[in-house]
């Protein structure tokens, strides 16, 4: 049952009481979206994304240019460019604000799920967007939605710049559109982009479960043709989402049997569409079951969160304490392989690893300088630990199956990381009674794993032991 | 993670992989051959790396872009004159090239690009394997080995066993904690945890005693040369050298399109110098996503396009040559009007390449690691049997 908790969450730190009830101590957590527990600065998406177009137009329309031949110059002035746009910084405090929310916040468990639907909707390695502004997407669209429908959370992410832009659909132009028949008098080829179209389909709603055909998806696309930032010669591909008429493609457009007018509504009425679907109801409780549970949920697992979805209309904190639920009833039985991300958090919440550097530490930084070591070493550490939460490799997300997470080198930077932070934990922590104590409070077994860490008399060694242990590394 | 694809456009990052120990017993006392795989990321440019000489329509087309001071390989074409190493090889009937070739793709992108690059496939992310990993996989070798990356790359996916290696600048706990840790696993029964500590407890190779050993492509390569030089090493080596996407200030002789080739030539020197006489029994091949495009930008740069070429080297070249069937570079010869084209499948150099290194029937391949697409043997003009 204490497992529940890492569960869940992240374990029980050395402030944590046990409580009492712990199903409703995780169920409580997700009724509202607190305010951030990161006491520092935390900047708005936009102002986030006016960096990311400084760079992108400071480099593409001024250095390239001024510097064509003179590839030091040019050199030079990009990495000055990158750090008056703050290119190495904000993604650390990003992952500062992020992490706060796992270790110093009251509400981990909702943390857990954040991470979950930021890595549902998924912007995965794409230009500069990982250091500019998918942490911000992360706050602003998927975890203020967490207390909305699902459909509104899909509508966010779907009609968002971050979305968009990592999906091409700037470059989705109905073929009868107007723009493309402007484009062909000048000898220009434009057509449909079916990268959005498709991931919506596949990724964030029906899945292929649903059975749709490569028309429905070419019939999607068509759908969101004309669905694009709104261009400027300064801001180039950085301004708001707009519907363009004049790239939308005219004419209904049929997807799953369901007609759609031409039009901006279109692809609100195939959103509010997709996410009622069975298939995508069904889906998404498959995904929340592997990835609290186990790699292969059964039936009976997903049959409470999807009467939850039915009963609440798509409300997302019901569909949440559903999931909370069977993850609870299941607790005993199933243990769940640890991503590297949610294992590191775990280890320093029990362990008290101080991870996250101080908001007055962060707020130090100031944009035009090179940020100290230091302030990086976030992003060190998760790339290093082979999951950094803004880089995934694909639309997809970071894998939700344990073989994939277990490989000999991963498995190392587990061990050597679990002895790094031995060392950034606080000296009255660094005790055997500590140990015993946190062992006691967060494992099912602490008899059997007290006798398995006694075998080793160095206290790093033991800390190294017992986070490599099955029993954490599966919860 | 295992599953990922791409270390991309990360500036100097770089990697080298290595696998296919365990290779059968080569009862019949047959060589051992290794094959080698350079990914060039980001767009390597052909003309630039192989230029034509004398066509109007590139001189044109380049004006700022064209190089001084060439080295002319045959009477159409001639090599970068950074390339020092290519060329010494060259001389000696070990490096070869083959031009106004790619992969069947044509869209480019970066990222669907490489992807297809090593998947082998033609719709992006539908291949979850590496066509590498599928050609080890037929000739019945183990991935485990070693594979100085994390994670490891598309390309050797699929085939068992598959093991990663990147060298931490961490130190890692002593044995006879691994060796505890082993121990647990087995008595709880992970037997996939215990199996994965055993090969880290055993790992010797590029341990260094702890310490953190270079990442330089060079000193990898001169690592690698001595790792396939062994009769029970391993027989495929991967690198990847970034930086190839070259929109601004390409330069000629002194730009950013000759640092990516320089450090790809750095990787030929360091490994002939690590296989000493073994380079007669090894191939070394490139890969990249696409070509660039002819025009140069407003950038002195070029932009994505699709024809490039593939530089060969190594003792199991038939002999020194540039093989192409060249499009030219009229307008409408070119792809859209503005590429070099392709008129030969990359894909059929690699397959062939497989084929003679892996002694596999080139039809089996074709067949096997290819899905049957309608590739040419070339192992007889490219390759000594």
């Amino acid at each position: 049952m204490k497992n529940f908790f890492r569960k869940v969450a992240f374990g029980l730190g050395p402030d944590d009481k046990t409580p009492s009830d712990p199903l409703k101590w995780a169920t409580n957590q997700l009724n509202d979206i607190p305010e951030f527990s990161w006491k520092g600065k935390i900047l708005p998406e936009k102002k986030l994304r006016n960096y990311y177009r400084d760079y992108v137009y400071g480099d593409r329309e001024v250095l390239r240019k001024k510097f064509k031949n003179d590839k030091d110059g040019y050199k030079r002035e990009k990495n000055k460019l990158r750090h008056a746009t703050g290119q190495k910084f904000w993604w650390n405090l990003e992952l500062c604000i992020r992490y706060s929310e796992a270790l110093k916040s009251e509400t981990p468990v909702l943390a857990k799920l954040w991470y979950f639907w930021g890595n549902h909707f998924a912007i995965s390695e794409k230009d500069f967007l990982a250091q500019y502004t998918t942490g911000a997407y992360q706050r602003e669209i998927i975890r203020a939605n967490m207390n909305q429908n699902f459909e509104k959370m899909v509508q966010e992410a779907t009609k968002g710049w971050s979305m968009i832009h990592h999906l091409d659909n700037e470059q989705n132009i109905g073929p009868k559109s107007q723009s493309a028949k402007w484009a062909r008098e000048k000898g220009k080829k434009r057509g449909v982009n079916e990268n959005h179209a498709r991931e919506l389909l596949e990724l964030h709603t029906v899945s292929p479960n649903c059975g749709y055909s490569q028309e429905d998806v070419i019939q999607m696309a068509y759908i969101m043709s004309g669905w694009r930032p709104e261009w400027g010669k300064k801001r180039l591909e950085t301004g708001d989402v707009h519907f363009d008429p004049n790239a939308h493609q005219p004419g209904s457009k049929i997807v799953l049997g369901k007609k759609y007018k031409s039009g901006r509504k279109g692809l609100s009425n195939a959103i509010t569409d997709l996410v009622n679907h069975p298939s995508c109801i069904e889906f998404i409780a498959m995904k929340l079951c592997r990835y609290l549970i186990t790699d292969n949920p059964t039936k009976e697992m997903m049959e409470p969160i999807i009467k939850a979805w039915e009963k609440s209309d798509g409300f997302l904190p019901e569909i949440h304490k559903a999931a909370i639920e069977v993850a609870f009833n299941y607790s005993d039985q199933y243990n769940k392989f640890q991503n590297p991300e949610n294992w590191l958090l775990q280890m320093s919440k029990m362990a008290d690893v101080d991870l996250i550097p101080s908001p007055a530490f962060m707020d130090l930084y100031k944009i035009g300088n090179k940020p100290i070591r230091d302030q990086r070493a976030l992003e060190y550490l998760v790339d290093e630990l082979g999951q950094h939460p803004y880089l995934a490799k694909q639309p997809n997300g970071w894998s939700d199956i344990s073989e994939d997470w277990m490989s000999p080198e991963l498995l190392i930077r587990r061990l050597v990381y679990a002895r790094e932070a031995y060392y950034k934990k606080s000296g009255n922590s660094q005790t055997k009674e500590f140990y015993e104590e946190m062992i006691e409070k967060n494992y099912d077994n602490p008899g059997e794993i007290l006798k398995i860490i006694g075998q080793h008399r160095e206290l790093v060694h033991k800390h190294v032991i017992l986070f490599n242990l099955p029993e954490t590394l599966r919860s | 993670m295992k599953i990922s694809r791409r270390n991309f456009l990360k500036g100097s990052a770089t990697t080298l992989f290595l696998a296919g120990f365990n290779f059968p017993v080569l009862a019949n006392a047959d060589k051992k051959k290794n094959l080698v795989i350079i990914m060039l990321r980001g767009g390597m440019d052909g003309l630039c790396a192989v230029p034509i000489i004398g066509d109007k329509n590139f001189e044109k087309r380049r004006k700022d872009l064209i190089l001084d001071k060439t080295i002319k390989l045959n009477s159409d074409f001639a090599l970068h004159p950074k390339l020092k190493n290519f060329h010494n090889l060259w001389q000696n009937n070990l490096g070869a090239i083959v031009h106004a070739t790619n992969i069947p793709y044509t869209k480019r992108s970066h990222f669907d690009g490489q992807n297809l690059m090593e998947t082998g496939g033609h719709i992006p992310y539908a291949i979850k394997t590496g066509w590498l990993g599928r050609g080890m996989k037929l000739a019945e070798l183990k991935g485990d080995g070693l594979a100085l990356a994390l994670p490891m790359p598309l390309i050797l996916r699929g085939i068992p066993s598959n093991d990663n290696f990147y060298p931490s600048k961490k130190r890692l706990p002593r044995t006879e904690l691994l060796q505890l840790l082993k121990s647990i696993y087995t008595n709880k029964s992970e037997h996939d945890l215990a199996n994965m500590m055993e090969i880290i407890a055993n790992r010797s190779m590029m341990n260094n005693g702890g310490t953190s050993m270079s990442r330089k492509n060079s000193s990898l390569a001169l690592k690698a040369g001595l790792e396939l030089k062994k009769i029970n090493g391993p027989r495929v080596a991967v690198f990847e050298v970034d930086g190839f996407d070259t929109h601004a200030a390409q330069g000629g002789v002194n730009g950013s399109h000759s640092d990516s080739l320089i450090e790809m030539d750095s990787i030929f020197k360091s490994l002939e110098k690590g296989l000493g006489s073994e380079i007669e029994n090894t191939l070394v091949l490139t890969l990249t996503e696409f070509g660039r495009t002819i025009e140069q930008n407003g950038g002195r740069g070029t932009e994505h396009g699709y024809g490039s070429a593939i530089f060969m080297a190594g003792g199991l070249l038939k002999q020194s040559q540039v093989y192409s069937d060249w499009p030219g570079l009229k307008k409408k010869e070119l792809f859209e009007g503005r590429d070099l084209n392709s008129t030969i499948d990359a894909r059929s150099v690699y397959a062939s390449a497989m084929s003679s290194v892996f002694d596999i029937d080139f039809k089996r391949i074709q067949k096997e690691v290819f899905w049957g697409d309608e590739l040419i043997n070339l192992s007889d003009k490219l390759f000594k049997s």
